[in-house]
């Protein structure tokens, strides 16, 4: 069982989940966040004045998937969220040890 | 019934299980009619009157040697506990509290947690009294509804009497944090009582806000006149109404529940017998009657609260006007009688509270209430003066969302604009809304007022639009109207357009703020589409955008819209993440718009085109239309309604080299001037002098040329010497002197000499001038951006000094935002955008001459 935790593009919300529920992976956490990566933000001017744009608005999202689909669902975020250009986003995929369900307080079987 | 019986009488074989079997007989009396949905005030009584004897019982079997006393604390000492509530007690012993009262105490509780009721204790010696515990308001406060359940009653007249010995101490206090509670409780509800899910209990309009409108009055009775048989009776008929629900909603989760969820609504909806022939309509009829009781409540505890709490420096009642006087209590009418038969006086009311920052009294409002139903939307603007002071009422400021919750209470706001009633109170359920649709179009002009004076840097940036924009009162409009189309089903923004049209026609509302407001309506959902749904950082989308709002205050006012709709959604809806995403998108925009528009030429507007082309007048031929538009940046046709258009036509027509056409007209207080002529060296800047010798103050304008040399200057200026309107020939004579300035025998520099060494043309600046090249935008141009003091020829000194370095000044857009003058001019050198030695030599001398340590002539 894997955490895999992708930070994208906020209007690839709508892809990325349409891609992961085309695998079966219903359960998500979306997270409005901010950050940099290698983009690092950029300058930007209003009326003349030059102000830095440095945390840049992203989304978070999180799903927690059998280890057998772990690639799979990888490649489909990834699919569905590359523009190709910088600040496109990152993957990360954490292990899990397990989990429970808090309303029937059952171990997950996954 | 006593404890030592059971229900039917027989004796119970130990104190238990007969407390258990008369607490159950006890809930399923109770029960009974909560599944009636008639458990209202009489059965909550009585159900504190069994529980009562359970107590009664439990604290006789203790058998305390000391005396003692158990009393009922808060809504159980009002007698009010519903099947679920907490059971507060007070345990007070007249004497120190030792080993045996402990155990005491051990035996009066144990039994009650045995049956499971949640139990808030207190424990006191009567001794404790003597120094009440100020710094425990909420003990103090429930203290208020102390009642003696067993034991020695005397003992409660002691604790009072301790407490009463040293009010003079408490009570201010008490006062004061009974409003701070109330202020942190309607804080956790956005300070409406329009909830799509309210908490009957703790939301404005809910139980607590009776039981605080009640306590304030035991804490000041002598600010209190006798209340009303009519607001008497309103009130009772409130607190059953909500009590009935709350009983249901005990029932039917098995605990202390007070949410009306939409799960429970359609259950409670057909419990208290609404009607209805579909489920959604019996929850609307309930969730009506629910809003109008829940009103009834929060303007009784409003009332309550003003009365303790004048504002600041407000005393004796004083005069406004003929009709009114602003009295602590709010403005009100020194003729109510009068006042009932005179509709268009109820509107002025709101405009005065609104102007001495005040609220309307209870006495107004009731009389508009009582009166309301006689009169149309009409009788309420009858003239064309009442209808402009209307919209002038709209303008944000602090103040303007509790006035029109005032209107909307008294239902004059649904008189007033009847497309408004539609929504009244409706419900649309979905994952976002937390409030009624009219509820949130309300605190949509909440969230704008809110930016007048915004406290956090990430909304002052907002604010400053707010500031910036020219008619604040149409945003107010736009968002009264944004969702008037919620009363149906499908496209809500189609149908609130159609809706906005009569309140358009019957407000004579025409021309360029009706188009605005249009607009606003029409699309008040893309920019948020735009900004949180799609990829704002891609140039296509950019570009798309700035196409719709085709103009910068059309981007200012739906970005106000926007930001307002999405924050009166849910207090957690507009979150720094989407303000972030907002500003990011109208910046950009603003850019495209502003650096990048002259790129963009009218033929790539073909719909545009089409329609000038379609309501052409028989004078205009479709061949001098289309030769006048071509070359003029697209957004020509965004800027000037057609008739408009028409007017530059003629005016460009069989114009000669060397001559000046222009028309100069008076629209309410400010001026347009247009000039049409052929392009020529120094022209822009010695038109602006023209403007400025004359001592206009220009506020707004455009400067365009086609690439044919076709000059097309549009100003927008204040007369501010009067010298339009105190010289009958003046119009002539501006005429005048641009045709010797375009012939060559004016020199514009020389007339403007002895002014520019006045005090006044001179004067200091309050802010560093703002300067910024950009290569990027603009493919033909280099763009000049310059926020700096407004001042008496500003303009024209800058672009002196543009032409002075051998730049022409070929589009330049001219705003002026309160003090501040924002000035984007696009200009070339030899055909070619400025090289940067060019731009540092420009820059050098703009900034000198701006802050004004230069002679620039």
């Amino acid at each position: 069982m894997k955490l895999i935790k992708s930070i994208i593009r906020p209007n690839k919300v709508d892809e990325v989940r349409e891609a992961l529920e085309k695998l079966s992976i219903a359960g998500m956490t979306v997270t409005d966040v901010r950050g940099h990566g290698r983009q690092k933000g950029h300058t930007a001017v209003y009326r003349g004045k030059e102000y830095e744009v440095t945390l840049l608005p992203k989304v978070e999202i999180e799903v927690v998937v059998p280890d057998a689909v772990v690639e799979e669902a990888i490649q489909a975020i990834i699919a569905a969220a590359r523009t190709g250009e910088i600040g496109d986003g990152r993957v990360f995929v954490l292990p899990v040890e397990y989990g429970y369900n808090i309303r029937t307080g059952e171990r997950d079987m996954i | 019934m006593p404890l030592h019986t059971m229900p039917d009488g027989s004796p119970g074989p130990d104190l238990r299980s007969r407390a258990a079997a008369l607490l159950a007989a006890a809930r399923e009396e109770y029960a009974t009619d909560a599944r009636r949905g008639a458990a209202g005030a009489s059965v909550l009584a009585r159900y504190s009157a069994r529980v009562d004897d359970i107590v009664r019982a439990i604290v006789g079997e203790a058998r305390s040697v000391r005396p003692l006393v158990v009393c009922a604390l808060g809504g159980y000492g009002r007698r009010a506990l519903s099947l679920h509530s907490d059971i507060d007690l007070l345990i007070a012993f007249d004497g120190s509290i030792g080993h045996d009262e402990e155990r005491v105490v051990k035996l009066i509780l144990q039994p009650l947690w045995d049956l499971r009721l949640t139990v808030g204790q207190h424990v006191r010696e009567l001794t404790d009294f003597d120094a009440p515990e100020t710094d425990n308001a909420e003990f103090l406060l429930a203290l208020l509804d102390a009642r003696a359940v067993a034991g020695d009653e005397s003992l409660l007249a002691g604790v009072l009497m301790r407490v009463q010995r040293a009010a003079a101490e408490w009570k201010p206090a008490l006062l004061d944090s009974l409003l701070a509670l109330v202020e942190q409780r309607y804080d956790q509800f956005n300070h409406t009582l329009y909830q799509l899910e309210p908490d009957i209990k703790n939301a404005p309009g809910g139980l607590r806000d009776l039981a605080v409108s009640r306590h304030i009055r035991v804490l000041q009775p002598r600010l209190f006149g006798d209340e009303t048989e009519r607001s008497a009776r309103q009130l009772q008929d409130a607190e059953e109404f909500l009590m009935r629900l709350r009983s249901i909603l005990h029932l039917e989760s098995g605990r202390d529940a007070n949410t009306l969820t939409h799960e429970m609504q359609e259950k409670v909806a057909d419990l208290v017998g609404a009607t209805g022939s579909r489920p959604q309509l019996r929850v609307e009829a309930m969730m009506g009657d629910y809003f109008r009781h829940a009103r009834v409540i929060a303007r009784t505890l409003a009332r309550a609260r003003q009365l303790v709490l004048p504002p600041v420096g407000r005393g004796a009642p004083r005069p406004v006007g003929r009709h009114y006087e602003v009295s602590a209590s709010g403005v009100r009418f020194l003729d109510p009688v009068k006042a009932a038969s005179r509709p268009s006086q109820w509107l002025e009311i709101f405009r005065v509270a609104l102007a001495n920052g005040c609220a309307v009294s209870e006495q107004a409002l009731s009389c508009i209430e009582h009166n309301i139903d006689r009169y149309g939307a009409d009788d309420f603007v009858p003239t064309d003066q009442d209808r402009h002071l209307l919209r002038k009422m709209l303008r944000p400021r602090p103040g303007l969302y509790a006035r029109l919750s005032e209107m909307h209470d008294c239902g004059l706001l649904n008189r007033v604009f009847p497309e408004f009633a539609a929504i009244h109170c409706r419900m649309v359920r979905d994952f976002y809304h937390k409030y009624t649709v009219d509820e949130h179009s309300l605190l949509a002009v909440h969230a704008i007022e809110s930016l007048w004076n915004a406290d956090s840097s990430s909304r002052k940036r907002f604010g400053a639009i707010l500031h910036e924009v020219h008619a604040p009162d149409l945003l107010t409009l736009a968002l009264l109207f944004h969702d008037v189309g919620k009363w149906r089903e499908g496209d809500h923004a189609q149908e609130s357009l159609r809706m906005a049209q009569t309140m358009f026609d019957r407000l004579g509302i025409e021309g360029e703020p009706r188009q605005m407001v249009e607009f606003l309506i029409r699309h008040h959902l893309r920019m948020s589409q735009v900004a949180f749904r799609r990829d704002a950082e891609d140039p296509q989308v950019i570009g798309w955008f700035a196409d719709l709002v085709g103009t910068e205050e059309q981007l200012k006012m739906l970005c106000l819209v926007t930001l307002a709709d999405v924050a009166a959604v849910s207090p957690e809806t507009l979150t720094p993440w989407k303000e972030e995403l907002l500003w990011r998108l109208y910046v950009d925009t603003y850019n495209r718009l502003t650096l990048g528009y002259a790129d963009e030429l009218v033929q790539k507007d073909q719909a545009g085109l089409e329609t000038v082309l379609e309501a052409r007048p028989d004078d205009i031929s479709e061949a001098e239309l289309l030769r006048f538009l071509n070359g003029l940046p697209r957004r020509y046709l965004a800027l000037f309604g057609v008739a408009a258009i028409y007017r530059h036509v003629r005016l460009a027509r069989d114009l000669r080299r060397d001559e000046v056409h222009a028309v100069l007209e008076k629209h309410e207080e400010v001026w347009e001037l247009a000039v049409v002529t052929f392009d020529k060296p120094s022209l822009f800047s010695n038109v602006c002098g023209v403007l400025s010798y004359f001592g206009m103050d220009i506020h707004r304008g455009q400067a365009m040329t086609t690439p044919e040399g076709l000059v097309l200057d549009v100003f927008e200026f204040t007369d501010d010497e009067g010298f339009l309107r105190k010289n009958p020939g003046a119009a002539a004579d501006i005429h005048a002197m641009l045709s010797g300035v375009v012939a060559g025998s004016v020199d514009v520099p020389t007339l403007l000499r002895g002014k520019e060494r006045s005090m006044v043309y001179r004067r200091r600046h309050r802010v560093a001038p703002v300067l910024h090249f950009d290569n990027e935008h603009s493919r033909k141009y280099t763009v000049l951006e310059i926020v700096a003091d407004d001042g008496p020829g500003l303009l024209h000194r800058i672009s002196r000094i543009i032409s002075g370095h051998g730049c022409a000044v070929d589009l330049v857009l001219i705003a002026t935002e309160g003090k501040k003058a924002v000035d984007v001019l696009h200009v070339t050198k030899e055909g070619r955008k400025l090289l940067e030695s060019d731009q540092a030599a420009l820059i050098r001398d703009l900034q000198t001459m701006l802050e004004d340590r230069h002679e620039t002539h």
